[in-house]
């Protein structure tokens, strides 16, 4: 713990200087009551394409994806340190309403989560809760736009009012990333989206993230390497919560620097 | 050390015998054939043990239950030989005298009620006289105390038999009789070899059934025999008794309930809907044919009313605090503050009923009395439905709080940080997340808490007061269902009258109501469970 504050991460800004850069990430720390779980992260996360987080099982890589929303604030005893930006405002200033900063970086769990609520209440839940659209006719609009973004549509145009909850794994997800869509975040996080998928579905999600990267920041965090590769055009490497390695996805996978990030990779560790 | 006792112990020490002769004889059987055996050495000893000590013992317990009648018959059955001459002589005197028979003739033709009773009394005066006149001279020739016994017993009237008999067997086993007369010091002394052959037989009979049980389970350990699945079945077999026995108590339960609600419906001439439908309840019925106003009206209406009126009260009550708390509770509070307002709640839940109706009775009521004269409703009384449906309301908001506390926990967390992450505030999560999810399960709690509320007695006897008035204004006071029930069954009770029976009437009603309610309950939580295991 001591020399925490000697634990540089390597950074590679090659890629960023190339895209613009959306999410800034300045000597983040993250504690669990006395345990570090994050140490000294610094990066910049671009603006329309997809930056993939891997690394093993508990190597923290989740945590940094919750501090972009703050959603670690829901658990009592996490405590965040160290600065992060979005377009260069600071999202852990007192002056930034957690509840307006979620409406900005939107988020994808693990398990598809659909509200106990008819698809279109699904989708229309978030547009209401921020007074998005004054009229119903506005919010219709909002749905449909929302779940074809999330090609969706085709599929439960005809049954909007059904329960969310009794589509299929991959439809779920699907229905909650337009969810997340449809209060016009600006980042969308997403937290191992297909793990809970078969392959089809999840070959529909990783089409679906591709196309969305055109609109927003998506940052994934994934267990699938292949996925990483797929899907994202940077990736961070994380281990026992030291980001090790980021760089443009390519040159992790082809050309790593560290070799960590390298017997991670070939499967020597994980 | 009395038999039984003795007969016990033994059966303890054969079957420990039992299971070291099986487990040893399982064991030399593998090592003489060198086979392995089916079942572990210990199932083999568990079976010989079980066939040894089972059979033994249920009859044992047999005899402990039904040794005692069974030596009653048989002494019924020694006096009735014993005395059979006098009671043929005593029967055909009877058949040819000429006093009982015309008496007899007059009874029957007689409609005047006091010919018909003047009969009655020559006849058994007769009867009485021609019964002493056969004892006296059976005494005469010397016949045996036994059979005088024998024809005092028969010539008994039904009803006081079962009290010469407990007399006797009292009189026989150091208890203490109600009198001690010729007749049953005689029987008792009858009373003490029957009993003792009765008991030594029943232990050699166990003992017997044991060593038989021994000796056939022995010969059957063999290394091919399936001793694990037999003692498997054997256990399988205890715990569906155990389970049998609570199903088999509550149909015994309802069985009762049934036929005593069944008499009160023929005492009521099958007026069902007057009892479910009638709106005048006064159970109090003529003794005799003069009385005035005791006309026995039991139209159920207003009980009904009382117990409906004041589980609403209660549930407006338990409702919204219960489930406020639960919320508070499960999404707001602090580890430390939930540690501590939790348990304190849950006394709530230990305090006996009945301390909530001195509650109900000496603070509440008087407090509403005086509220309700100061807003000015001059006819308040203390005992009112208000003042008990809001203390029951209190005494079940543990029962909504934690019913629901479960449920609300039991909401995924995927679905809390789902809204969060769409920048919803907590009271949104909770309104438009949380309670739709979880409101099946609390609509499980709510039922549960009313049928709860429908079947408390002690509160409403104190605090609502016994008129059974049927009003809808809670200021003034009505009963329940369970309040009659009280009323109707303490103190001295026949249980033939219309008016006790009706109890057990309601006591169906009420049954079937909270039946219905609990397994519409049970179904809600149920449908809920399944959405997310």
């Amino acid at each position: 713990m001591a020399d925490s504050g000697n634990r540089a991460s390597t950074v590679y800004h090659d890629a960023a200087k190339t895209l613009k850069g959306k999410i800034t990430l300045d000597g983040v720390n993250v504690f669990y009551g006395p345990d570090q779980a994050i140490y000294n992260v610094s990066m910049v996360i671009p603006d329309r394409s997809v930056t993939a987080f891997i690394g093993p099982s508990g190597c923290g890589k989740s945590t940094i994806l919750r501090t972009i929303n703050r959603m670690n604030e829901t658990i009592d005893i996490a405590r965040t340190k160290g600065s992060i930006r979005i377009d260069g405002e600071e999202i852990n200033s007192k002056a930034v309403d957690p509840v307006i900063l979620r409406a900005r970086v939107g988020m994808v769990f693990q398990k598809p989560n659909p509200f106990p609520k008819s698809i279109y209440d699904n989708v229309a839940y978030g547009p209401r809760i921020h007074g998005l659209a004054s009229a119903k006719r506005d919010l219709d609009g909002i749905v449909e736009t929302s779940l074809k973004k999330a090609g969706l549509w085709d599929e439960v145009a005809d049954r909007l009012d059904q329960p969310g909850t009794g589509l299929s794994g991959g439809q779920q997800q699907r229905l909650v990333i337009a969810r997340a869509i449809a209060v016009s975040p600006e980042v969308i996080l997403m937290d191992e989206p297909c793990s809970a998928l078969d392959p089809i579905a999840t070959a529909k999600i990783e089409e679906l993230i591709d196309e969305l990267r055109e609109n927003y920041c998506i940052v994934i965090v994934t267990h699938s390497m292949a996925q990483a590769a797929r899907v994202s055009q940077m990736t961070a490497f994380f281990h026992m919560g030291d980001l090790v390695e980021y760089g443009p996805t390519e040159d992790i996978f082809t050309n790593p620097h560290e070799p960590r990030t390298q017997d991670y990779i070939t499967g020597r560790f994980g | 050390m009395p038999i039984n006792a003795l007969i016990l112990l033994m059966m303890l020490v054969l079957i420990s015998a039992a299971f070291y002769v099986g487990r040893s004889r399982a064991l030399r059987t593998a090592d003489r054939e060198s086979v392995s055996l089916h079942s572990l050495p210990n199932y083999h000893g568990y079976f010989v043990a079980l066939w040894t000590g089972v059979p033994a013992l249920l009859l044992m317990a047999a005899m402990a239950m039904f040794g005692p009648s069974l030596t009653g018959n048989v002494i019924e059955l020694r006096l009735n030989q014993a005395a059979a001459p006098l009671i043929e002589d005593f029967d055909s005197r009877q058949s040819e005298d000429s006093l009982i028979l015309s008496a007899q003739r007059t009874l029957e033709a007689s409609a005047d009620v006091n010919a018909a009773t003047q009969a009655r009394a020559a006849l058994q005066n007769r009867r009485t006289a021609i019964a002493e006149n056969i004892a006296a001279s059976a005494r005469e020739n010397g016949a045996s105390s036994l059979t005088l016994a024998g024809f005092e017993y028969a010539n008994l009237p039904p009803e006081r038999r079962g009290l010469f008999m407990n007399d006797a067997r009292a009189l026989a086993f150091n208890g203490q009789p109600s009198e001690i007369t010729p007749a049953i010091e005689a029987t008792a002394s009858a009373f003490r070899p029957v009993d003792r052959f009765v008991r030594y037989g029943g232990a050699a009979l166990a003992v017997l059934l044991a060593m038989a049980g021994l000796a056939w389970s022995r010969s059957r350990v063999k290394a091919g025999f399936r001793a694990r699945n037999r003692v498997e079945a054997a256990f399988m077999g205890f715990l569906m008794v155990c389970s049998g026995i609570a199903i088999l108590t509550t149909i015994g339960i309802v069985a009762s309930l049934l036929f005593e609600s069944l008499r009160f419906f023929e005492a009521i001439n099958w007026r069902l809907d007057q009892f479910l439908f009638g709106t005048q309840w006064s159970p109090q019925t003529a003794i005799r044919a003069d009385q005035v106003g005791q006309t026995g009206a039991f139209g159920a209406v207003p009980l009904f009313a009382g117990t409906f009126m004041i589980t609403i009260i209660a549930i407006l009550v338990a409702g919204p605090i219960g489930l406020f708390a639960a919320i508070y509770l499960s999404e707001y509070a602090g580890k430390r503050t939930r540690k501590i307002v939790k348990p304190v709640m849950e006394i709530l839940a230990g305090i006996p009923t009945v301390v909530y109706g001195f509650f109900a009775l000496l603070t509440v009521g008087p407090a509403i009395r005086a509220a309700a004269e100061f807003v000015g409703f001059e006819s308040a009384v203390t005992q009112s439905a208000l003042s008990a449906g809001l203390v029951m309301g209190v005494m079940i908001i543990p029962f909504v709080s934690s019913l629901s506390d479960d449920v609300i926990n039991a909401v995924p967390q995927t679905l809390r940080d789902g809204a969060y992450a769409m920048g919803a505030t907590k009271s949104e999560t909770v309104k438009q997340v949380i309670l739709p999810a979880a409101l099946p399960g609390i609509v499980g709690a709510f039922l549960l808490a009313i049928s709860r509320a429908v079947g408390e007695t002690m509160i409403v006897v104190m605090a609502a007061g016994q008129g059974a008035n049927l009003t809808a204004n809670p200021l003034e006071s009505v009963t329940t269902i369970t309040v009659q029930i009280v009323m109707l069954l303490t103190g001295d009770q026949e249980f033939d009258s219309a008016k006790t029976l009706s109890a057990f009437a309601l006591g169906l009603v009420l049954f079937i109501f909270t039946l219905a309610l609990n397994v519409i309950a049970l179904r809600v939580v149920q449908k809920y469970r399944e959405k997310y295991d």
